[in-house]
């Protein structure tokens, strides 16, 4: 990996690589550059997952013609892929040293802070909802208990917008969660429930790449990933698009264009 | 599409526990007896189902 | 071009939350969650995220505002402190110094905020100190 990253610094192949490096023992994301070609040696692949092609989206922003190269996980491929099919993060500009990520059955060994189930108190089994339940299981839960047990994870939000702020594919300038008359702006909490996350959830759609970096940064613990994986399981089984991975704009660009998929009976 | 975009939203809204509430029906400007139609049927099923939860205190709901 | 990932402490409250700022070219650019921070976890709440904001804002003062005639108007630093000096001498003189009290800000740094409470004790003589961040 060292060398690899180092010869495509030399080559100018990339002119920055965003890796990770080891500093007062923390993993932190770190820009390599061809000047400073022997800090390559410290090049780590963390545990820990920043949103490296946010920070390349943030460059990209100020150096449209700088060459990017990071390290990738298959979340952050999944991400550039969405961020290149909205013009955000060309793919020509991005060079990527993928590594080992989700186990699969082609990969057993996964790297990823993600991976273990998370902690989930009697509280929350009583009230809320479990945060490593399935899409499935969640589905199938009685409506009364399902209404009751959403509404108690929605209000606990503290609106810090985290979820929003950490999200790779989240772009836009202005922000509907922002906007004073979907969501209520100003300092009452919890905000707007179940609005603030519905809205979130609904824009979501077709982008989502289920990377799980909003529910890791929510201090409140709310099960958002699970949400979002709704999100793209009816995203996935109503147009057949599957952020991330499938070619082509979202479905959610299209105005009427043709269904892909016959239609259900509404 | 719009069709699909109104299930995905109806499948949402269920999802956290909202079901029925969202209804999508195609009425040409010349269809005034369906137009007739659909409302009341969506007016009284709505009644059926009662006020929107959340129109409560959603604390109340949490306590079911 | 020089991009880099500084980590640092969150400086709103007590907590401590771990951030990692972005600069871009020596300016603030961003602000991050330090994920392996073991206070916050990865998480931060709304000020948090928003640290870099002040530092770069056009709304940021940059004189100080005393209050003539009802109004704030924008004062050079010699007027400010020497008002500031002759109302605490003022109302200490007529009230004593426990009748003034001073409220330090998690937005100037440790050694000053240090200051703050020494001039208190030491100089006005009262213990009628806080700071934002004793949560």
């Amino acid at each position: 990996m060292k060398d690899t990253v180092k010869k495509w610094l030399e080559e100018k192949q990339v002119d920055m690589f965003l890796g990770y490096k080891m500093v007062h023992g923390h993993a932190l994301p770190y820009c390599f550059q061809a000047d400073r070609l022997d800090e390559v040696d410290d090049l780590v692949v963390s545990r820990e997952r920043y949103s490296l092609e946010k920070m390349a989206t943030h460059i990209a922003a100020v150096y449209p013609e700088m060459k990017i190269g990071m390290l990738a996980r298959d979340c952050n491929q999944r991400a550039l892929k969405v961020l290149d099919i909205w013009d955000q993060l060309k793919k020509d500009s991005v060079t990527t040293f993928n590594v080992n990520c989700c186990p699969s059955p082609l990969k057993n060994h996964g790297d990823c802070s993600y991976l273990e189930p998370s902690p989930v108190g009697p509280v929350k089994v009583e009230l809320g909802i479990d945060n490593n339940m399935s899409v499935e299981h969640a589905e199938h839960l009685d409506q009364k208990e399902r209404f009751a047990h959403w509404m108690y994870e929605f209000s606990k939000c503290i609106k810090c917008y985290g979820c929003r702020n950490i999200c790779p594919v989240c772009f836009c300038k202005d922000c509907s969660l922002e906007h004073p008359e979907l969501i209520r702006s100003g300092g009452a909490l919890p905000t707007e429930v179940p609005l603030f996350h519905l809205v979130r959830a609904a824009h979501m759609a077709g982008r989502c790449i289920d990377c799980g970096l909003c529910e890791d940064a929510c201090p409140m613990d709310i099960p958002l990933r699970l949400l979002y994986r709704k999100v793209g399981s009816s995203v996935s089984d109503l147009f057949g698009y599957r952020p991330g991975i499938d070619e082509g704009k979202s479905p959610f660009n299209l105005i009427g264009d043709a269904p892909t998929t016959e239609p259900r009976p509404i | 599409m719009t069709q699909k975009k109104m299930t995905f939203l109806q499948e949402l809204l269920g999802f956290v526990g909202l079901e029925d509430r969202l209804h999508l029906a195609w009425i040409s400007s010349a269809e005034a007896q369906k137009f007739q139609k659909v409302v009341t049927d969506f007016t009284e099923k709505i009644r059926t189902l009662g006020p929107s939860p959340l129109a409560r205190d959603y604390q109340k709901a949490v306590s079911l | 071009m020089e991009y880099k990932l500084v980590p640092s402490i969150c400086s709103y409250c007590g907590c401590g939350c771990g951030v990692l700022f972005e600069v871009m070219d020596g300016q603030l650019v961003g602000t991050m969650p330090l994920k392996s921070h073991p206070v916050s976890q990865g998480k931060l709440c709304i000020k948090g995220w928003n640290l870099h904001e002040h530092v770069i804002s056009e709304e940021r003062l940059q004189t100080p505002l005393l209050k003539t005639n009802g109004a704030l108007q924008e004062a050079s630093w010699d007027a400010s402190i020497q008002t500031t000096a002759e109302r605490f001498k003022k109302i200490i003189a007529e009230h004593g110094p426990d009748s003034v009290a001073v409220l330090a800000s998690a937005k100037v740094t440790n050694e000053e905020n240090y200051l703050i409470q020494k001039f208190t004790r030491a100089v006005l003589g009262t213990n009628n100190v806080d700071h934002c961040a004793r949560l």
